[in-house]
């Protein structure tokens, strides 16, 4: 098990679900991911990245607002849902706040299963349940102004 | 007293992040939604989402407890 202390956050990595500024690691997460047990067969994951270009304009940075009590009440319950949804073994949701730059990362999800279907299934539900339930939300800041992301494909 | 929260596209639009309210009896989500539409009209037009104490909430006739914390929210767009 990965007990680092991520400096960004000054949140222990263990935490399986977390809001942060900084960057996280996908191998130190999947490293705490396979932590959790030796019966995993199989580990989806899900990275979100900031696109540099959105709708026609080219995009500088993206920073985000959360309501971040209710956001992080909303992912723990996600985790446990998928858990028990898909009979995973353990899962991890990390989703970034504050600014990020085009090609950053901003969101990363691992589901661990004792067989790959169950994985890649349980991450595609996260990430798509995600963006209906949990309080964020995204501004786009280009050459020509700011807006807030009102839709999510 | 009801404590009001925007976030985002909504505490943009109105200028207002948090809000305290009078809370009176018989308050529900719904009443307290109109009359924040009558002073805030552009940014409530975006509120599509609504959470009660961090909870998320869809009934309008939802009676309003006093010192409830109520967000009104526009669609997420995280991830």
């Amino acid at each position: 098990m990965n007990k680092s202390c991520h400096s960004g956050a000054g949140v222990q990595m263990s935490e399986p679900v977390r809001i942060q500024t900084g960057d996280f690691s996908q191998d130190e997460e999947v490293a705490a991911l396979k932590g959790s047990s030796k019966r995993m067969g199989g580990i989806g994951t899900f990275l979100g990245c900031a696109r540099d270009f959105s709708e026609g304009r080219a995009v500088e940075q993206i920073s985000f607002d959360v309501y971040g009590s209710m956001a992080l009440s909303e992912m723990q319950k996600l985790r446990s849902d998928a858990i028990e949804k898909f009979g995973l073994l353990d899962a991890r949701i990390v989703h970034r706040i504050g600014s990020v730059n085009g090609g950053d990362n901003i969101v990363f999800i691992a589901a661990g299963a004792e067989h790959r279907v169950a994985a890649l299934e349980a991450c595609r539900w996260i990430i798509d349940e995600l963006k209906q339930r949990v309080p964020i939300w995204k501004k786009e800041i280009t050459p020509q102004g700011e807006s807030w992301v009102t839709a999510h494909p | 007293m009801i404590k009001v929260l925007f976030f985002g596209p909504i505490a943009a639009v109105s200028g207002v992040r948090e809000l305290v309210i009078e809370h009176t009896p018989g308050l529900t989500l719904g009443s307290l939604k109109e009359s924040l539409a009558a002073e805030h009209p552009g940014a409530m037009r975006l509120a599509v989402m609504m959470a009660v104490n961090g909870e998320h909430a869809h009934d309008l006739a939802l009676p309003l407890a006093d010192n409830s914390e109520v967000a009104f929210m526009a669609k997420f767009s995280g991830g």
